[in-house]
């Protein structure tokens, strides 16, 4: 398990460098464009990093024929969904925060400011993304076609955390109050409690032997 | 304003297509398998009309 | 029975051609392609309904694990997509003349297409999965996500949409439609619902015939 996060990890950090030369050479030295696509760009890096990293949550399982071990395993399934859950929603963050850090970097955008703020939409965007992510990873596990299957899954259903995050970083990243983006924070943290709790309730019925 | 009939004409159109061509599939996909499997109730000939 | 069905559509299709050239008038600001409203609106709320039956046939299914439910999940899926790209696609051909345009984002249509691909995905997930009891398990876990996902999708895509953001599109349909509009709308809705129904069943026995030919 650490093997494999360590390999994810690492294959992701290199995925964030490349992203950052693309956004860079896709918007180029237009410092304007750059700064009012920037929490647009920042999310789809999330995205695609956490398409990445998600869909490998059950790869060793499936590579290692330690799938029907899984099926096998006595006890309540849910904790093992709770499980890779933590571990995702924390590989995803070290991601997220190293963007953060080469963006501030690269694109010398100010993120000390509004870092609490920031900090706080990226918790609950992150754990929306995870929290479904895990469940489809394991839905598209063992099925034709995953690598194309699982985005296709996933993309649709992660609409409302996607434009919850990218409008409230924007609000944020403008130094706008917290409070002008309750309304953002309060669907993701509703999209939050949907997911996890449709994750625990359901991971059993995909874990049956 | 002008009226645009083409349009109304063209929206219908397709939706008419569609639900006759996917109400098509279902009677001829039923009409296929009824008749190759054996000893089901269907797969006498011309004992039906295809509006079953 | 399920003839019935057939036939009780059919005469609903025409109550529904007469109300919607005949019965309702020309609209006053859009003219006669306002028509097409008459289909494009009971097809939306036809695939709403579809959905709300997958769901609760997901859920009839993870609690009994009866194949009939799983049968009427799969099969309202289908219908749902059905009914959203004819939604989407009479939409569009009443949104070129109306706006100048065949697609917008606003709150709405995105709404409709991120629909379309949440159970067009759920079609494919079907489609990929070989195995029947896995996939009845599987299915009718994404019905119940995508279902439990349909009211966040609206209200983000609506606030992504009106928040901040002047209306920059008519509604069609003002806030007080004539009556006889209304009448037009629902007897078509009845319509499309017979033809849903009629079609759901059978599909579903096309789906039990299919199942008993590969046992």
């Amino acid at each position: 398990m650490e093997h494999r996060s360590k390999e994810t990890l690492n294959a992701l950090v290199f995925f964030a460098l490349l992203l950052l030369f693309v956004f860079q050479f896709a918007l180029g030295p237009d410092r304007e464009r750059l700064a009012a696509a920037l929490p647009g760009l920042l999310w789809l890096g999330f995205v695609l990093a956490g398409l990445l990293g998600l869909g490998r949550t059950f790869v060793l399982e499936r590579e290692n024929d330690c799938w029907d071990a899984l099926l096998l395993a006595p006890g309540d399934k849910s904790a093992i969904y709770v499980g890779k859950l933590a571990v995702n929603v924390l590989l995803m963050l070290v991601v997220e925060v190293l963007l953060l850090v080469l963006f501030t970097f690269f694109f010398n955008v100010d993120l000390v400011g509004p870092l609490p703020a920031l900090a706080l939409v990226l918790a609950l965007g992150t754990l929306g993304l995870a929290a479904v992510g895990t469940l489809f990873a394991a839905m598209t596990a063992q099925v034709r076609a995953r690598e194309l299957l699982f985005p296709v899954l996933l993309l649709p259903v992660q609409v409302p955390v996607l434009l919850a995050t990218v409008k409230a970083t924007e609000a944020v990243l403008l130094g706008e109050p917290l409070s002008a983006v309750a309304h953002w924070l309060k669907l993701l943290a509703a999209a939050d409690v949907v997911y996890v709790a449709a994750g625990v309730l359901t991971f059993d019925f995909l874990l049956e032997s | 304003m002008p009226d645009n009939w083409g349009f109304v004409l063209a929206a219908y159109g397709l939706a008419a297509l569609v639900l006759f061509a996917y109400w098509r599939r279902l009677i001829r996909r039923e009409k296929e398998l009824s008749a190759s499997m054996p000893g089901h109730p269907m797969s006498a000939p011309a004992s039906r009309t295809p509006l079953e | 029975m399920t003839r019935a069905l057939g036939w009780l559509a059919v005469v609903g299709l025409v109550a529904g051609l007469v109300m919607g050239f005949a019965v309702a008038p020309r609209e006053v600001t859009q003219g006669n392609v306002q028509r097409i409203m008459y289909v494009h609106v009971p097809s939306v709320w036809v695939a709403y309904v579809a959905f709300a039956v997958v769901f609760v046939a997901s859920i009839v299914y993870l609690a009994r694990r009866a194949e009939g439910a799983d049968h009427v999940a799969h099969a309202s899926a289908e219908l749902g997509v059905l009914f959203t790209g004819l939604t989407i696609a009479t939409g569009s051909i009443w949104g070129k003349p109306t706006w100048g345009a065949w697609w917008t984002w606003d709150a709405r249509l995105t709404s409709v297409a991120v629909l379309f691909v949440m159970y067009l995905g759920y079609l494919l997930l079907r489609g990929m999965i070989d195995e029947p009891e896995r996939a009845a398990r599987y299915a009718a876990v994404l019905g119940v996500v995508a279902a439990l996902n349909i009211p966040l999708v609206h209200f983000s895509v609506y606030w992504w949409r009106t928040l901040h953001q002047p209306p920059s599109l008519m509604k069609p349909g003002g806030s007080s439609m004539p009556r006889v509009i209304v009448w037009a709308l629902l007897v078509n809705f009845a319509a499309f619902a017979l033809v849903y129904l009629y079609f759901l069943a059978r599909r579903v026995r096309l789906l039990r015939l299919e199942a008993e030919a590969a046992a």
